[in-house]
């Protein structure tokens, strides 16, 4: 466009030539661009031609909605369903496998703490066992264990008992500290003495002697266990400890 | 997950329509169409997290739909040119004056070379802007908008060619 040839180029400064508003409103008839509104105004040829393209562009927007398939819609979400179906179950895969991770770990965290060394000597833990079954036995109970089925308890231990040692009120495997054992309950002066046959672990310290406000006990160590009486504080723990070394014999 | 299903139920709902005559428009064949509409919004629903406005849905999915007709002629170069006429043709035989106007004009419309048709479909269609239309296609807006003065141009041109349509276009 070379205005400067046309005659009449000052008057049309500010005002749009016929084929400047023929380009603008054939590439956008719905234009509101301000220039293109005034020179429709100023011109009703350009008005007519402008509202002339606008219903031409209906006519266009009318043949360009071809018919949509009617099943396109019901086919797109059903493609999706599968899809993502398919997602799911590759993810469940996923849970599953988080879900037996999760519990194999709190089966481990489980087994820790329950069979876990939470005593490091041989001392607390004796005692802690025995107020732990403080209310099982009591001096008074009447039940007896003999000689015989307490040696074939120690065959466990390869060791045996020459004599009685005393009343026997229950002989029975236990659990110290995740270690097989034998405890021994006997009748005492004024409350029963427990007696712990341990197998020899290194994983608590080996005290001689332990005590609380209530409780005395002493260890023995022999070559393949420990014997731990603890007592209250009328009983004499060297008359026991005595009558059971001089009782036991080990096998090899 | 139930809100991506809602959100992705209500765009194929409101858009599949828009959607298929775009790819229609693009591809002049119904059963390509289609697929590509297919294909769209599966890789739709794949990246739907990362659609953040709603309003921006539209050109989403066109944007999508254009790149996987792309690919469409990566896997198979067939040639524009060699389209029949007969296969734009609806078959739907109700021949009121509208229908048949409607019929000529889709000829005509699908006659244009893709690079003026598809800046018109997304202006009459589409409702885009000369900038909405040129940020899609990627092109500068000036282009975009001597594109769709010779697409209209070729149409009016077309139809002042066959005066007995005149009746239909001209009241």
């Amino acid at each position: 466009m070379n205005d400067n040839t046309r005659s009449d180029s000052a008057m049309l400064d500010n005002k749009m030539d016929d084929l400047q508003f023929r380009r603008s409103i054939f590439a956008d008839p719905k234009s509101q661009d301000s220039d293109i509104l005034a020179a429709q105004h100023a011109d009703p040829a350009k008005k007519q031609l402008a509202h002339e393209l606008c219903q031409f562009d209906e006519k266009l927007k009318q043949a360009m909605k071809v018919p949509v398939p009617d099943d396109l819609c019901h086919k797109l979400l059903l493609r999706q369903t599968l899809a993502s179906h398919q997602q799911e179950k590759r993810k469940s895969r996923i849970h599953l496998a988080l879900a037996a991770s999760v519990a194999i770990v709190a089966g481990l965290v489980v087994n820790y703490l329950q069979f876990s060394n939470s005593y490091t000597n041989v001392g607390d833990y004796a005692l802690a066992h025995v107020y732990h079954e403080q209310d099982i036995f009591s001096n008074d109970d009447n039940t007896r264990v003999s000689l015989t089925s307490l040696n074939q308890k120690m065959t466990t231990f390869n060791g045996s008992f020459s004599e009685s040692m005393g009343e026997l009120i229950s002989a029975d495997y236990c659990r110290f500290d995740g270690m097989k054992s034998l405890h021994l309950v006997f009748k005492g002066v004024t409350d029963v003495v427990t007696v712990f046959i341990v197998p020899k672990e290194e994983h608590l310290t080996f005290t001689d002697k332990f005590s609380d406000e209530k409780l005395r006990g002493e260890s023995l160590g022999f070559k393949d266990a420990n014997i731990l009486v603890v007592a209250d504080k009328n009983e004499s723990l060297a008359k026991w400890q005595q009558t059971i070394s001089r009782n036991i014999s080990w096998s090899i | 997950m139930a809100t991506k299903q809602v959100r992705y139920e209500a765009l194929v709902k409101a858009l599949h329509g828009d959607l298929y005559r775009y790819g229609y428009w693009l591809t002049h064949d119904k059963q390509v169409a289609e697929d590509l509409v297919q294909e769209t919004f599966l890789r739709a629903w794949r990246a739907l997290d990362s659609l953040k406005d709603e309003k921006a849905a539209k050109s989403w999915l066109i944007t999508i739909l254009r790149r996987e007709n792309a690919r469409r002629f990566e896997r198979k170069r067939f040639d524009m040119s060699e389209y029949e006429e007969a296969s734009i043709m609806d078959t739907e035989s109700t021949s009121t004056e509208q229908t048949i106007e409607n019929q000529w004009l889709r000829d005509k419309i699908a006659q244009l070379p893709p690079e003026y048709s598809e800046p018109l479909v997304l202006q009459v269609l589409g409702g885009y802007s000369g900038e909405d239309i040129a940020s899609m296609l990627n092109l500068n807006k000036n282009t975009v908008m001597t594109r769709l003065f010779r697409a209209r141009n070729q149409l009016k041109d077309a139809l002042e060619k066959e005066p007995e349509k005149m009746r239909f276009t001209h009241e």
